[in-house]
């Protein structure tokens, strides 16, 4: 089931030098996008994490979030779910705003992946993924069998049919993020969001989450958000890319016009000139 | 057959792999039978020696059969005054302390939480030392100024550790626990302090630290039963929540857990569990964190499972480690938990795999 | 859970029909200790709960039967007695000493394990011991009377349970020496042996107050007297107001105290600083003796001990609150002026 992927249309604004509040983009991506940010500060005592930041996600969108250490990726995705709340600015779930729903309503919203989780008590695979249908369990009967269903078919899904049965612990780090993508799979939310996947991940399992979230995507029609740290991944895997800078989004659009060399060197501090073939493999 | 059962689970432990989990339901009929039997043994006996055919019979004839009188006044005395509350205490007591114990490992994401992490001993200590110097005699409803005492020390000790372990540039739940450590540190100086102006009473004050159950009475137990039961039973349906915080605050906020609703309320029922047990039995340490640790081996993280198989665990171990105590001369049955729990925490974090990660 | 029905709600009828029983049986039989009137001031005789026997034609002159009894315990509960208790249970050494010396003692059926006098009491079955009282013993022993030491003594959990379970209790704590003759009228009372109560109580005044005058009456001052508690860490002496104070007054002595009622210990200078004139062992039977004492670094500047008055007693005798609290009272006399000239003690006497 693939669901219908706007075109990304030529007025995208991208690449004007900070700052430029634009607040076209959530009228492009639609009335109900996904998830949208609109002027989003973030605010605290001493510092200012997010300058104003237009952000929209359409549905069936893969969009990869990108940039340096400290530019608010991570403050970012907390202020989409909801676990930040912004000094001014909106932020929308499926048309509504987050600041009026409930964690469980978000929860139906939006799927997090988190970095790095530890196990303070041993558990199973499946049990983990298991943990993905809270937001639908019946808070006295626990899980019915839809939701054992949609466990064992998140886990099919991700392909750790393998790993089933096994200590969650023992797992090697690549393994864990994947049983964790099978958690957020389980959640069925339209929305799947990423707080750096693949950091600590050999190749072989940084290329396993990418392409995963990629069938996810084009074959499920779950729109995915990543924050990723490695541009080449970035680049190869995710059609649409938005650079956040300072705590504003100095680019947004198709990797070959966001990551030319001259915005590499201007937002990385590094003159390197990234090769590869389009998104979309 | 329930030192039996402890050796079995401990044999499981060593060859353990998580593919042999146990299934809850069939545990749970096994641990109701144990406890039965525990309570049965438990009142059957004692310092003086009852015929097991008499008391069986007392237990009978009270429940209602229609069965001749041929024991004595004084056997049935001691049966229905004596024993069965005490057991029955114990069970409530062990059941209680398993489920907050359970409810703070899962809080606080640490498999060595117990009941009494955040400073609820030392409050409830604090608390009961106070009262045994206040020269004055009350006793309502069978429970002193000393029970009375202790009940609010320790939820007072809580209710200080919350407000002044949140905030601050810590994480939630290091915060929590440090400064249920610096609280508790507090007040154990203060009841050192109190304890040293004790004179006379310092054994009162030492009997209720290490833990016993003498002093169980139906009255008291009706009293406690309530907050006991009703508190475990409003945890466990809050099991959704505990079940979410396994991967940590954020991830419980993700699968939408109101995390710092949740975190209140949890530690409220569980504190309010601890205090209303402590208050008339003393600090019963050990029970409160081997019984959901062996649990959780057995079945798995969830807390639907854990908690009410914690909880006939705790009352199992309490009854048999009461009845060592009442025939060993009547020692403090904390000192049998201790002896019992300590040896056997340590062999269960020697074969545990991969360490613990907090 | 099905809980049994409230067992008090049910005993409380079933009390009062055995008490009634009890009474019916007691008056019939007519067998009501003697006991003259007016000989136990503590106590108030509650009219007997049927008819009052009549038995002017005996031998012996009976007044009104003394039970059933109602009393008011040394910490302000009331015990009512239903009937002369044969089943008595005593909970301190010096309340088994006092059972046995006013007749009562072929009636007590355990004591402590620590209970050591008089001879025919420490093969007892024992239901106390210094981690507490076996509460679950005492009821299988079906006891009758249970007399208990207050001031935590005992254990009041245990008091409580055992009168929870209808079981009279009767709590005795004696501070001071007088207190300690009405707690053997009330003791002796409690267990049908007033009158003989009485007549010790009064004869163990007498010799008190007999050997306080001898002592007074001596001439010379009062020596400065240290009681010596335990010295082998810290020194413990009497606090200020304690028992062994009075005794040591009623001596002859002037007692050198800790300073504070709540304080058993005294510093070492603050003890030079007192300079005691004699130093009575009350830690002689756990092998202290004289020569030790006086070899203790910087106790050798005390008058005691260049007197060489450093005299052992038996603590027992000199601190329990018992029959034997005479014979400590002479001891300790000697100990701290042996060459007093004290009355001399009376035949013993016999328990009628």
């Amino acid at each position: 089931m693939t669901a219908a992927r706007p075109a990304l249309p030529d007025r995208h604004p991208s690449e004007a030098p900070p700052p430029a509040v634009m607040t076209a983009a959530a009228t492009a991506a639609g009335p109900r996008a996904v998830a949208a940010l609109d002027g989003v500060v973030v605010a605290y005592r001493d510092r200012v994490v997010l300058r104003g930041v237009d952000l929209a996600i359409a549905a069936g969108e893969r969009v990869a979030l990108v940039g340096p250490n400290g530019a608010g990726k991570s403050t970012l995705l907390r202020v989409l779910a909801g676990l930040v709340t912004p000094s001014s600015g909106t932020v929308t779930l499926g048309g509504d705003p987050v600041a009026t729903l409930d964690r469980p309503a978000i929860a139906r919203r939006l799927a997090a992946v988190p970095g790095q989780v530890t196990f303070p008590f041993s558990a199973r695979v499946e049990e983990i993924v298991a943990l993905g249908r809270l937001p639908h369990e019946d808070p006295f009967r626990g899980p019915r069998a839809a939701d054992r269903a949609a466990v064992d078919a998140a886990i099919a899904r991700v392909g750790i049919e393998r790993l089933r049965g096994r200590d969650a612990r023992e797992l090697s780090l690549g393994e864990r993020q994947l049983v964790l993508v099978a958690l957020a799979v389980a959640q069925a939310a339209p929305l799947l969001v990423l707080d750096e996947p693949t950091v600590h991940l050999d190749l072989r399992h940084q290329v396993a989450v990418m392409e995963l979230l990629a069938d996810l995507n084009e074959q499920g029609g779950t729109t995915v958000l990543a924050v990723l740290h490695d541009l080449a991944l970035a680049r190869h895997f995710f059609p649409r890319l938005a650079v956040l800078d300072g705590g504003r989004i100095v680019a947004d659009g198709p990797p070959d016009r966001v990551l030319s060399r001259e915005r590499v060197r201007a937002v990385f501090g590094v003159d390197v000139a990234l090769t590869g073939g389009p998104p979309g493999r | 057959m329930t030192i039996g059962g402890r050796t079995l689970a401990l044999a499981r432990l060593r060859g353990r792999r998580p593919a042999g989990r146990l299934h809850p339901a069939a545990l749970a009929v096994v641990g109701l039978a144990a406890l039965a039997a525990a309570v049965v043994l438990g009142v059957g006996a004692g310092s003086v020696a009852l015929a097991p055919g008499d008391t069986l019979g007392i237990l009978l004839r009270a429940a209602g059969l229609p069965l001749e009188q041929t024991w004595s006044a004084a056997a049935e005395t001691i049966v229905l005054e004596l024993r069965l509350p005490r057991v029955l205490t114990a069970v409530v007591v062990g059941g209680g302390l398993a489920v907050a114990g359970a409810t703070f490992q899962g809080l606080l994401r640490n498999p060595l939480a117990d009941p009494y992490v955040l400073g609820t001993a030392s409050g409830a200590a604090l608390g009961a030392a106070i009262a045994v110097l206040i020269p004055v005699r009350v006793a309502l409803l069978d429970l002193g100024l000393l029970n009375a005492l202790a009940f609010a020390g320790g939820l007072a000790a809580v209710a200080v550790v919350y407000r002044l372990g949140r905030g601050g540039p810590l994480a939630p739940l290091t915060g929590l626990l440090l400064t249920g450590y610096a609280v508790g540190s507090l007040l154990a100086a203060g009841l050192a302090m109190t304890m040293y102006l004790s004179g006379a009473n310092l054994r009162q004050i030492f009997a209720f630290l290490l833990g016993g159950l003498e002093g169980s009475s139906w009255l008291r137990l009706a009293m406690t039963l309530p907050l006991v039961v009703g508190g475990s039973l409003a945890i466990l349906a809050r099991a959704r929540a505990l079940n979410g915080l396994l991967l940590g605050e954020e991830a419980a906020a993700h699968l939408g857990v109101d995390v710092r609703r949740e975190r209140g309320i949890l530690l409220g029922l569980a504190t309010l569990v601890t205090a209303a047990a402590v208050a008339i039995s003393g600090l019963i340490g050990f029970v409160g964190l081997v019984a959901p640790h062996l649990v959780r081996l057995a079945v798995g993280p969830n807390a639907r499972h854990v908690l009410p198989l914690a909880a006939i665990l705790g009352a199992v171990l309490l009854v048999c480690a009461d009845l060592v105590a009442r025939l060993l001369g009547e020692i403090p049955v904390g000192v049998v938990t201790a002896v019992i729990g300590a040896p056997f925490f340590l062999a269960l974090l020697r074969t545990a795999r991969g360490g613990y990660e907090l | 859970m099905h809980l049994p029905p409230p067992w008090r709600a049910r005993a409380l009828p079933l009390t009062l029909v055995t008490i009634a029983a009890l009474a019916l049986a007691a008056c019939s039989a007519g067998a009501a200790p003697p006991s003259s009137p007016g000989a136990v001031p503590t106590t108030s005789i509650a009219p007997a709960a049927t008819d009052t026997p009549a038995p002017e034609t005996t031998a012996s002159p009976s007044p009104a039967p003394a039970f059933p009894l109602t009393l008011t315990d040394d910490e302000g509960a009331v015990v009512v007695l239903p009937a002369r208790p044969e089943r008595i249970v005593s909970l301190t050494p010096a309340t088994t000493e006092i059972l046995f010396a006013v007749g009562a003692g072929p009636r007590v059926i355990a004591t402590t394990d620590f209970d050591d006098y008089p001879p025919e009491a420490v093969p007892l079955p024992d239901v106390a011991s210094f981690q507490g009282v076996d509460v679950e013993k005492i009821v299988g022993l079906e006891a009758d009377l249970v007399v208990a030491g207050g001031n935590s003594f005992n254990s009041p959990d245990a008091i409580a349970r055992l009168r929870s379970l209808g079981i009279p209790v009767l709590v005795v704590y004696a501070p001071d020496v007088a207190t300690v003759l009405e707690d053997i009228e009330l003791v002796a009372a409690a267990a049908g042996e007033g009158a003989a109560g009485a007549a010790l109580a009064s004869a163990m005044r007498a010799e008190i107050e007999a050997i306080a005058a001898a002592v007074a009456a001596g001439g010379g001052d009062r020596p400065r007297v240290f009681y010596e508690l335990d010295a082998t860490k810290e020194i413990y002496g009497p606090a200020d107001g304690s028992f062994i104070v009075e005794m040591i007054r009623l001596a002859g002595g002037t007692a050198i105290t800790t300073g504070s009622p709540t304080v058993f210990s005294i510093p070492l200078e603050t003890l030079l600083t007192a300079d005691p004139e004699v130093i009575v062992l009350g830690d002689a039977a756990y092998g202290v003796t004289a020569e030790q004492v006086a070899a203790r670094p910087g106790w050798g500047g005390m008058t005691a001990v260049r007197d060489g008055a450093i005299r052992p007693v038996d603590d027992v005798v000199v601190t329990r609150p018992g029959p034997r609290l005479v014979e400590g009272l002479r001891a300790l006399a000697l100990a701290i002026d042996p060459t007093a000239q004290l009355p001399p003690a009376p035949a013993p006497s016999v328990a009628p």
